[in-house]
């Protein structure tokens, strides 16, 4: 019996070994011409040298000219040595913005570390087979992990504001002004002058910026323009976080003395089936009209239904917290791994940073605009302090909305008049990404 | 080379027109939607606090009596 399995086990084994050979053999000459170089007996100096050579110091200092990056392309040297540095430098200065500062910590933080292992030498953990590689393809390639993320957002999002209060949905898609305003913006930039060439399909991944929405602008970018992912990304949610630096000068410049005093009345009594029902009809409008925004909305209205049904705590929770912690680290991490010196230290990057800030002001500011046309109109009057919760950015629009109204009356609670277009903002930048989708299909 | 920028001023015709449209409608939806269920199916809030006292009520009197059967069986 004993003879028997070892009979067996050496069948196995020779079956096996016959099986593998032919596959192996190609790989297997390929680095057996490396080991014939490295493994030959070396002297104690040589082997200090040849170690000495793969060092990262080394790698930075003279940089290997036939070192591909993480897409299999050439780079230029000062991408491989110097460029690496820098960047590194740069995801420092994102943990002195996420830690010290409070900016968006917890996605700013994994994207940074994800940009700092995506600039190391020699270990390529950005490449394909790379971990932030495989993280990459895994969820972001496929655009899996923003999808994942609108989940959890809508299972956290509390629709009962804006039904009490149908008409401040207007502001939110007032807000999308800034996405489309870009977008002009980026052509005409690339148009007239010769630094920049975007494509169009570049400028709206660019201009969606202005939806104030990180998983949104991560799902276009990826849809898109993949190459941009990085700077899009770093861009979307540090001005996020600025949100409360960048709105408020608009939003005073924008109103006079008697505008910021309007107080809204008291909203209204929203029955739970009301809730309940609003997730499945936004979403039966989608598939009517813009079935190709349905990824997104479809998602984001699954979270919500889960959470208004009452019925199913254990999913909502794990929506809320398990699953959306997860996917942050990963998405983090995947959207960091596009920080790789040769991706993000390029003049495009810069114009991004340029374009997304004045998407959000755009957009801050047509919320407002909206707010005052709104006002010509008899009927309740709207104060136009929340019409810049309509870009996105939940819940810190709406905080910064509330912010500015007590500056200039201290009995004027507007943060929840200022959820309404706060989360009408979500589903309009989604609809504004559903247009981009079925424009270029 | 066509002209970009009138590209980019057709999407913002598109986009803005899809979303308005959108929202527009979802406004109208929202205020059918509560038109309808306050209508045909009222907030059942009120009444099951009515119905709370109600039963509260039928607790009380089950206990008194249960209290006076034992109080008149004792004695």
């Amino acid at each position: 019996m004993k003879f028997l399995t070892i009979k067996f086990l050496l069948l196995a084994l020779l079956a096996f070994a016959a099986f593998a050979s032919p596959e192996a053999e190609p790989v297997h000459e390929a680095a057996s011409s490396h080991k014939d170089e490295t493994y030959k007996a070396q002297s104690m100096g040589e082997m200090i040298q040849g170690f000495a050579k793969s060092t990262g110091i080394y790698a930075i200092l003279y940089p290997d000219p036939n070192e591909l990056s993480s897409h299999g392309e050439q780079m230029s040297d000062f991408h491989k040595s110097w460029g690496r540095v820098l960047m590194i430098l740069v995801t420092f200065l994102l943990f002195y913005l996420a830690i010290a500062k409070g900016y968006e910590p917890l996605l700013l933080l994994p994207i940074a570390f994800g940009g700092l292992l995506a600039n190391i030498p020699v270990a390529n953990i950005a490449g394909v087979h790379g971990f932030l590689g495989v993280i990459y393809n895994m969820g972001l390639a496929n655009e899996m992990f923003p999808i994942l993320i609108f989940m959890g957002v809508g299972a956290m999002t509390d629709f009962g504001p804006l039904l009490s209060n149908p008409k401040t949905a207007l502001l939110g898609g007032a807000a999308q002004f800034g996405i489309f305003g870009t977008l002009v913006g980026a052509v005409a930039l690339s148009q007239y002058t010769n630094i920049f060439d975007f494509t169009l399909q570049q400028a709206s991944a660019i201009s969606i910026i202005g939806g104030a929405d990180g998983p949104t602008s991560i799902f276009i970018a990826t849809k898109l323009a993949p190459e941009l992912l990085g700077a899009i990304a770093v861009a979307s949610y540090s001005y996020m976080a600025l949100v409360p630096i960048i709105q408020p000068p608009i939003m005073r410049a924008l109103t006079t003395q008697k505008e910021r005093k309007i107080k809204m009345v008291t909203r209204r009594h929203v029955s739970r089936l009301e809730k309940l029902v609003f997730p499945i009809m936004v979403l039966s409008l989608a598939i009517m009209i813009l079935p190709a925004s349905t990824p997104l909305i479809g998602a984001f209205m699954f979270g919500n239904f889960l959470k208004e049904s009452g019925v199913v705590e254990r999913l909502n929770d794990t929506l809320q917290n398990s699953l959306i912690n997860i996917v942050t680290i990963f998405l983090g991490l995947g959207v960091g791994s596009k920080l790789a010196a040769d991706q993000f230290l390029v003049v495009d990057t810069l114009a991004i940073l340029i374009l997304g800030l004045l998407a959000f002001s755009a957009g801050t500011a047509s919320g407002v605009i909206m707010a005052k046309i709104m006002n010509l109109f008899p009927g309740e009057k709207i104060n136009p302090l929340i019409g810049s919760a309509g870009v996105s950015a939940v819940p810190m629009a709406a905080r910064v909305s509330n912010k500015v109204g007590i500056e200039f009356d201290r009995s004027n609670m507007l943060l929840m008049h200022a959820m309404g277009p706060n989360v009408a903002g979500v589903i309009g930048s989604a609809v504004a990404a559903g247009v981009m989708i079925s424009i270029f299909g | 080379m066509e002209n970009l920028v009138f590209e980019g001023f057709k999407f913002m015709a598109l986009g803005m027109g899809t979303v308005f449209s959108f929202l527009i409608l979802m406004i109208g939806a929202m205020n059918l939607q509560s038109y309808i269920i306050h209508k045909f199916f009222p907030d059942p809030a009120p009444l099951s606090g009515a119905g709370k006292a109600e039963n509260k009520n039928a607790k009380i009197a089950a206990i008194t009596a249960a209290v006076m059967h034992h109080n008149n069986a004792k004695s």
